[in-house]
């Protein structure tokens, strides 16, 4: 469905020297330098799956996306989506996808939102029977109804991002690009939009590629990830691979008894542990334990604890995917790619 | 042809409405002009009065007041804001949202503006052209509004219009290169308003100046129809200048499909 085959990105910035002095010196004599955004990133997506496109600020997630969606063509490299290059013929490619990129809109900024769709309608061509069935489908699960004869200027951020993925969703895409889909969210509107995003996958067997900061969008939709890191790949596989590969991490709550005067120093220091492998915060007497179970097992840990202090209460947990894509960031192992 | 008209009277549509949502707006800038006409009225009836002649290479006083107003209105409508916003899409970024719309750009932009055309004939246009020929009436007794100089206009107009459309969206693209397009669109404003006749008639340029001037693309941007609808050019003339005009819209056609073509290759979305 869609094969991404060592793109490589390359843009040209003029550097400029610090200060007025910079500023005129670049005017006449611009000092260009080379800025690699994408260095090579392969990958290969099947129809009707959703894939987590993730990996820092600057890693390359958007470039990459808008080279899969023909807005950019690739230094280097070769993407392939339903079999067409995008770059090769943008107009026919384009309509068999939707994409929203969550920091901008494709919304008709004055018009009342109900415009836009009838716009985007005709533009791609959908029959009126379907834009009504659609519609409906849309409004059901975005609830757009309160908002629609708004105009887009007037909508918050919430309702405008949810518009924005009804009119990438309206043409029934086969492959729907969501760059940061949920940003600036909060849980209501996120969950609406996850609705949404597994429902239209589910029905149609939409293929989804999905960049996001947010951890749970991850754990709630993706079937796989796909992880990059200053332009390269650096994992590529379930998340439950993940989990097990980079999951040992435990996380340990307790309330300490003030009376046993334990200081997290003093918790730490009698554990030879680096600090990749341990980190305690301490609230009060309420402490957060994160451990390494590869180095120090579960039990030894627990007995550990109950030596050091009086304890009221005690939990241990698994490490979420946030803290293992943590340690993954951190360290940029190479496994899976 | 059907499926055109079906892709993109949406984009027509949208623009008429975005246009009529900023009425204020819309307003001002036409009062602006009209008082800008009454100025430059007021200068040349200065120029006129101390010439001691009722005529000047040509013009007397009332087809000055003619020329004034009609090239101001014909300015109006033949102008194209395609530059600005092609160059404010680029730099920030938002010409990806129409990257990946199954629909030709530059299309998209033309029949945006054309709706925003309409509003402005039908608003501006035609209550000018009438007070026009009012004044006109008023002057001369009796009517000198020539139907067939007048279709001869529009379609020079028409012309007219989309050669500013495809010089502006050249312009435009140079935002793929420079980035920031403020000062080329200031010296590129100021360049067009004086070479095409609209502060002062080509007519009046020293000789050589003047032949340079009318081959020029700016002069079919608007003194080209404004002399057609004065009556001031015979068949001949009217036929050289409308090929001349074709000429330059095939020029700008051919050159913003070129542009196009290589800038997009270089496109870099900032941001985001």
């Amino acid at each position: 469905m869609i094969y991404a085959e060592h793109l490589r990105k390359e843009f040209k910035k003029v550097i400029k020297e610090p200060g007025l002095k910079g500023s005129i010196k670049a005017l006449f004599k611009p000092h260009k330098e080379i800025v690699v955004a994408a260095e090579d990133i392969s990958f290969h997506v099947p129809k009707g799956e959703i894939l987590g496109f993730i990996g820092p600020n600057g890693a390359g997630k958007s470039t990459v996306i808008k080279m899969l969606t023909g807005i950019l063509t690739p230094t280097s490299g070769e993407c392939r989506i339903n079999g067409k290059i995008p770059q090769n013929d943008r107009k026919n490619y384009v309509k068999e996808i939707g994409v929203v990129f969550g920091q901008r809109t494709q919304l008709w900024w004055d018009l009342p939102l109900v415009e836009t769709y009838s716009v985007l309608k005709e533009i791609y061509e959908v029959s009126d029977e379907k834009f009504k069935e659609r519609m409906a489908f849309l409004n059901e699960v975005l609830e757009l109804e309160p908002f629609i004869k708004s105009p887009v200027r007037t909508l918050s951020l919430g309702q405008r991002m949810r518009a924005d993925i009804a009119a990438s969703m309206l043409h029934s895409p086969k492959v729907l690009f969501l760059d940061e889909p949920t940003i600036g969210l909060d849980v209501v509107v996120k969950d609406n939009i996850r609705q949404a995003i597994m429902k239209i996958n589910k029905e149609e067997q939409t293929t989804v590629i999905l960049t996001t900061h947010d951890i749970s969008d991850i754990e709630l939709l993706c079937d796989r990830i796909v992880m990059i890191d200053k332009g390269k790949n650096v994992y590529d596989g379930s998340l439950r691979e993940l989990k097990a590969n980079y999951g040992q991490m435990r996380e340990l709550n307790f309330e300490a008894n003030p009376s046993s005067k334990l200081t997290p120093e003093k918790f730490k220091s009698k554990l030879k542990l680096t600090d990749d492998d341990l980190s305690v915060e301490c609230d009060k007497n309420i402490y957060k334990v994160r451990f390494n179970s590869a180095v120090m097992p579960v039990g030894e840990m627990l007995s550990y604890t109950l030596s050091q202090a009086n304890i009221k209460d005690i939990s241990i947990k698994d490490a979420d995917v946030e803290e293992i894509i943590r340690r993954l960031y951190k360290q940029g192992v190479n496994t899976g790619a | 042809m059907h499926k055109v008209k079906k892709l993109y009277f949406p984009f027509t549509r949208a623009g008429i409405q975005e246009l009529l949502a900023y009425r204020m707006n819309f307003l001002c800038f036409f009062f602006g002009e009209l008082f800008y006409c009454f100025v430059m009225y007021y200068v040349w009836k200065a120029v006129f009065e101390s010439s001691g002649s009722g005529t000047f290479m040509d013009f007397s006083m009332n087809d000055m007041v003619v020329y004034l107003f009609i090239s101001n209105v014909t300015g109006f409508i033949t102008s194209s804001n395609v530059c600005e916003q092609v160059g404010d899409e680029i730099k920030d970024g938002s010409i990806s949202m129409r990257l990946i719309k199954p629909v030709n750009c530059n299309l998209s932009y033309l029949f945006k503006e054309l709706g925003q055309l309409v509003v402005l004939l039908t608003l501006i246009f035609v209550p000018m052209v009438l007070g026009v020929e009012i004044y006109r009436y008023c002057v001369n007794g009796f009517i000198m509004f020539n139907i067939v100089n007048f279709l001869l206009y529009l379609l020079s107009a028409s012309f007219a219009y989309l050669i500013s459309f495809y010089l502006n969206l050249c312009f435009g693209f140079m935002a793929f290169f420079v980035k920031n397009l403020w000062g080329f669109n200031i010296l590129k404003k100021s360049l067009i308003k004086f070479l095409s006749g609209a502060v002062i008639p080509l007519a009046f340029m020293p000789n050589i100046i003047k032949q340079i001037l009318e081959l020029m693309p700016f002069a079919s941007l608007s003194y080209t129809p404004v002399m057609i609808y004065m009556g001031k050019y015979d068949t001949q003339q009217i036929v050289f200048n409308i090929l001349l005009q074709l000429f330059w819209l095939m020029f700008f056609y051919v050159l913003s499909k070129l542009i196009w073509k290589k800038a997009i290759k270089y496109l870099c979305v900032q941001g985001g």
